[in-house]
């Protein structure tokens, strides 16, 4: 690294040898702890689901004998598993947008000073913190027809009476599931951009507001490369997150429809949890983590592409 | 003249800002508000159509009956569970984003498996961890979970802190090291204090995490170390719909975090750069 | 008497009396002696958490501890969760649980996969067979035993029951006018027919103050409201010979199109409601007439309105107003239930065991049943006739009739191996028959689903389970 050869010549005092043993080391002392951690609690599960997907292991049934790929092979027949990434993958390329534009808007209105602003900010973060179990069910109760404010609302702004059953309507489950967990979410998205943002060079847009850089250009040409790292970052987890989206959906609909809003992750849990195809769930979690990889892969190698 | 009108022009653009604000606030607010109310309804109140806005009367009943009870237990259990997997996972997490960050250790790979943690299905690997717990006996006890939760978070912390930090200028650290302190130094120092906003938003939300996950909760826990979900959906029943408690337990819930948050925030937005500061 | 006659007399007597076979004795007294060398310890036992978890909790861990030295340990665990922990516990080999709650239907496979200890030994050490035959038949006969071993003690009288409004069914002006339209007596619908016109007319008359009726509709009961309706409409789940699903039949396509037709008289939104939202309805008084499980009845009566754990309850509208009566057609379904099990991983098998029997046994069962918090219906014979329980409210003679009525001709829960993935299929067509989807397409496909569950069970597997249940006389309506 360019950086540590650079920094290397610079350095003056002259430390002791362990200390210098330790400082050619520091990065990967600091490293290790974290990635210790990691691997006892992340890849012994993981390779123990790998060995599991390719055995016969369901409720009544240990059978370990090695399969092969018939649980991997079953997958490609199975249309409620694909399916469920369909309604996966629509959730997620509506909220996440949304979420994202939200949060923005939300951190423009208090980047600038704003006495007072910390009372705001701090409300704001409220409906993250709310457990996602009972964002849903709130949610619920809410849209509910007879007990529920939003049918309240609504028929006031129209009108007239109005009567969705959103947790029952096709029409309406993913936007009754989209409304929750986009008003969950957006505070995140405003926080780290609230975050990012107060970090973008103060000078550069003094500069550029003497220059008389309309709000656009000062946007695009200072601001957005300033956060796009922080930016990139937030889509990246809130986006595996929204993949992996539970709670509020079971909450509100518990997949239906029939199994209309089912997601990857309630399919996942009613055949690992409810029915123990202990062997065929985890097949289809290595499919979503392949899955999984290979978008993140792609949507990094464009990062590096655009830097 | 003119600087009557720019003036003018601030205060018409601050004040438009503040209804915005009010109004994003309102609306986000609003669920919670319902919430909060819904903790001081009777029954009849919550199943009243049409809905009600306003309970009859504040009563704290329901929050006292959890106290009675011992639910509250489970906020304190979240507490611990939370708030030290947290610190142990932005510290470690931290440090390791710096070194990814400056150093580049173990490459994109090393990157790249540090993210993919947070692709696993949770459902994938809870049972295997259950096995693994009972095997170790960590099933139903603090240790356990704390680990969990810090495995859990450290991606997330790795990745979000790893962003924060490239965007702190080099020079600073290089003019640090120049002035003859060492790494360990530069990074307490000068790149901690610079990346307070990114670390207080990360660590409210590992926080948040850690706080709210239910499955792992279920599964590795019994009687002794129930947390804040786990108490919560034992108010979901199939013949039974503990409302007011929901509605309590949930706002009890919030509280701590709520104070974090508060407490964090301060230090959330520094609205100019420290950047020129730093001496 | 002579002396020496009496005294011989008094010697046999109690010489038999002393060794007689514990069944003499009560079978709650005998657990309770017999567990007492394992005082000190402690047992764990799953039960559902929440409201029912408020009987071990407050009342019957307690006084067990009380009577034994025993301390038990209640692992609360969510209705949805229960399946899933037990089957953890037991794969895991943790063995953290004693004694279990169960819901029968789940008795296949736990019992097949080896999780559930066979209780049949126990029963004849501690002497319980006797009081087992108090059980009420229904529970007895079809929630005890998987392949001829015992492997839970039926402990709740699941069935369901018509609630009606007595003041409306009776209201002198309501009843003229209704036989003037229809030509017969105002009365509880003796089939799905008059359950029809008489919500249709209630709901024409009163709405939107009173509707004729509400069901809970959302996951996950409705499917036993099809299941009973399917069968009495003659309607078989399976071909017997090739286990091929039948419920996509010309039967299966009435009893679909009967209940959606039935949500136009009904409150709006009512394809949502889930129990609780049924009860708080008929609670309320907007509903005159509902089915659900029998603690509709007691709270509808006021009954524990008081209790602080059933605070969440709305207040009913209606006590003293409300009969009680067979389903339509004078078969319900039973519906779910709960039985008392030992953990085959258990360390405690044995104090464990005593536990379940002392709950379940005459004695405790009765005050058990009659905690006003409880979940826990009425199953046993003694129950049901119990002065003290027929004393509770006015109308509790007539509650408690029905339920023993209704118990007797109750029709069984599908019962198979692998039944939750059945269930779950009924569950999901029924959630699309809501949302508007052509019925014959969802009953192709639930049939097309339930074809490839048996499939992976094993057709012949499954076909030898089936016809076990299909000869009992409670499955299908002779």
């Amino acid at each position: 690294m360019t950086l540590s050869a650079s920094l290397n010549g610079a350095e003056q005092r002259r430390p002791s040898r362990l200390g210098r043993m330790l400082e050619d080391r520091l990065p990967y002392l600091i490293v290790a702890p974290a990635i210790l951690i990691l691997l006892l609690v992340g890849l012994f599960p993981l390779i123990y689901s790998l060995i599991v997907s390719f055995q016969r292991i369901t409720m009544t049934e240990n059978d370990t004998s090695f399969v092969g790929l018939l649980n991997y092979a079953e997958l490609f027949r199975d249309t409620r598993l694909w399916a469920s990434l369909g309604h996966t993958a629509i959730i997620t390329a509506i909220a996440l947008p949304l979420e994202l534009l939200i949060g923005f808007l939300m951190a423009q209105l208090f980047i600038d000073r704003m006495p007072g602003r910390q009372l705001f900010v701090a409300l704001l973060v409220l409906p993250t913190v709310i457990s996602p179990i009972v964002a849903g069910a709130t949610w619920r109760l809410m849209f509910d027809v007879r007990f529920g404010p939003v049918g309240e609302i609504l028929s006031f702004i129209a009108g007239e009476p109005v009567r969705i059953l959103w947790t029952v309507n096709p029409a309406y489950v993913y936007p009754g599931i989209i409304i929750c967990e986009v008003w969950q979410w957006s505070p995140f998205m405003f926080l780290l951009l609230l975050a990012a943002l107060s970090n973008v060079d103060q000078s550069q847009l003094e500069a550029a507001e003497i220059d008389g850089a309309s709000y656009l250009r000062v946007l695009r040409a200072i601001v957005l490369p300033a956060i796009a790292p922080v930016v990139a970052v937030a889509c990246l987890i809130r986006g595996l997150d929204l993949v992996r989206i539970f709670d509020i959906v079971w909450a509100l609909t518990e997949g239906g429809p029939g199994s209309m809003t089912e997601t990857v992750s309630l399919y996942t849990y009613v055949q690992g949890f409810s029915q123990f195809e202990t062997s065929y769930t985890a097949a289809i979690s290595f499919l979503v983590i392949a899955l999984l990889t290979l978008i993140t892969t792609l949507v990094l190698k464009r990062m590096e592409l655009a830097r | 003249m003119r600087v009557a009108k720019l003036l003018a022009r601030k205060a018409r653009i601050l004040a438009l800002r503040y209804l915005g604000a009010g109004v994003v606030t309102l609306m986000f607010l609003f669920p919670v508000y319902w919430l909060f109310m819904i903790s001081f309804k009777t029954p009849d109140e919550i199943y009243h159509v049409p809905p009600l806005w306003i309970p009859g009367q504040i009563q704290f009943s329901n929050y006292y009956v959890l106290f009675k009870d011992g639910d509250v237990l489970a906020i304190l259990n979240s507490l611990i569970v939370a708030g030290v997997s947290s610190g142990i996972a932005i510290v470690l997490g931290t440090l390791c984003a710096y070194s990814l960050a400056r150093f580049g250790t173990g490459g994109e790979n090393l990157a790249m498996w540090i993210i993919s943690q947070r692709m696993i299905p949770p459902i994938a690997v809870v049972f295997p961890i259950f096995l693994i717990y009972v095997y170790f006996g960590l099933v139903d006890g603090y240790f356990g979970l704390i680990l969990l939760y810090t495995a859990f978070n450290l991606p997330y912390v790795i990745w979000m802190m790893r962003g924060y930090i490239v965007d702190v200028p080099l020079e600073l650290e290089e003019s640090a090291l120049v002035d003859g302190l060492n790494r360990w130094e530069v990074i307490w120092r000068v790149v901690f204090p610079m990346v307070r906003p990114g670390l207080m938003a990360t660590s409210v939300f590992t926080f948040v995490f850690a706080w709210n996950d239910f499955l792992f909760a279920l599964v590795l826990t019994r009687t002794e170390v129930i947390t804040f979900p786990v108490m919560l959906t034992h108010y979901f029943g199939g013949q039974s719909n503990f409302w007011a408690k929901i509605a309590a337990m949930s706002v009890l819930g919030t509280l701590p975090i709520y104070v974090a948050v508060s407490v964090m925030q301060r230090y959330l937005v520094r609205g100019i750069s420290l950047g020129a500061v730093k001496g | 008497m002579k002396l020496r006659t009496f005294l011989g007399a008094a010697a046999v007597l109690a010489f038999t009396g002393a060794s007689a076979p514990a069944a003499d004795k009560d079978a709650a007294d005998i657990a309770v002696e017999a567990a007492k060398k394992y005082a000190g310890t402690t047992i764990s036992i799953v039960w559902e958490a929440g409201l029912q978890s408020l009987d071990p909790l407050n009342y019957s861990g307690p006084k067990w501890e009380k009577l034994t030295g025993i301390k038990v340990k209640v692992v609360e665990v969510p209705t949805d969760q229960m399946f899933t922990k037990i089957m953890q516990d037991f794969k895991s080999g943790a063995g953290a649980y004693d004694a279990l709650n169960v819901i029968p239907s789940w008795m296949p496979d736990l019992a097949r996969a080896g999780a559930l200890e066979p209780l049949d030994k126990y029963v004849d050490k501690f002497g319980y067979r006797d009081e087992l035959q108090d059980i009420a038949a229904a529970y007895r006969d079809n929630q005890m035993q998987y392949d001829g071993k015992i492997y839970g003690f039926p402990d709740d009288g699941d069935v369901m029951l018509l609630y009606y409004r007595k003041d409306i069914f009776d209201d002198p002006k309501v009843k003229d006018d209704f036989k003037a339209k229809f030509g017969y007596e105002l009365a509880p619908p003796k089939d799905w027919k008059q359950f029809d016109e008489i919500g249709q007319f209630i709901t024409d008359k009163m709405a939107p103050k009173v509707y004729g009726a509400g069901f809970f509709r959302t996951a996950p009961y409705p499917q036993y409201m099809f299941q009973e309706r399917f069968r009495m409409e003659g309607g078989k789940f399976f071909n017997a010979d090739t286990m091929k699903a039948a419920v996509n039949s010309d039967i299966g396509l009435k009893v679909f199109k009967q209940m959606l037709a039935e949500n136009k008289f009904m409150p709006p939104g009512v394809e949502q409601w889930n129990f609780v939202d049924n009860l708080a309805a008929f609670l309320q008084g907007t509903t005159a007439m509902t089915i659900s499980w029998p603690p509709y009845g007691r709270w509808a009566a006021g009954y524990g309105s008081g209790e602080e754990a059933l605070k969440w309850v709305p207040k009913s509208q209606v006590a003293g107003k409300v009969g009680y009566a067979l389903t339509p057609l004078g078969r319900p379904e039973l519906g779910v239930g709960f039985d008392l099990s030992v953990s085959a991983t258990s360390k405690n098998k044995e104090a464990a065991y005593l536990f379940i029997q002392w709950l379940n046994s005459k004695k405790t069962s009765l005050e058990r049943v009659q905690l006003p918090y409880t979940l826990r219906d009425p199953f046993r014979l003694s129950h049901y006739a119990s002065e003290k329980y027929r004393g509770l409210w006015p109308d509790a003679p007539a509650y408690l009739d029905t339920i023993k009525t209704s118990g007797e001709k109750g029709l069984l829960d599908l019962s198979l191996l692998q039944q939750d993935k059945y269930d779950e299929a009924m569950t999901k067509a029924i959630s699309s028959l809501w949302a508007g989807e052509d019925p014959k397409a969802i009953l192709d496909r639930m049939a097309q689903q339930f074809d490839a569950i048996t499939d992976k069970v094993g057709v012949d597997n499954q076909k030898a389970v089936y016809k076990v249940w299909a000869a009992k006389p409670g499955a299908y309506p002779q």
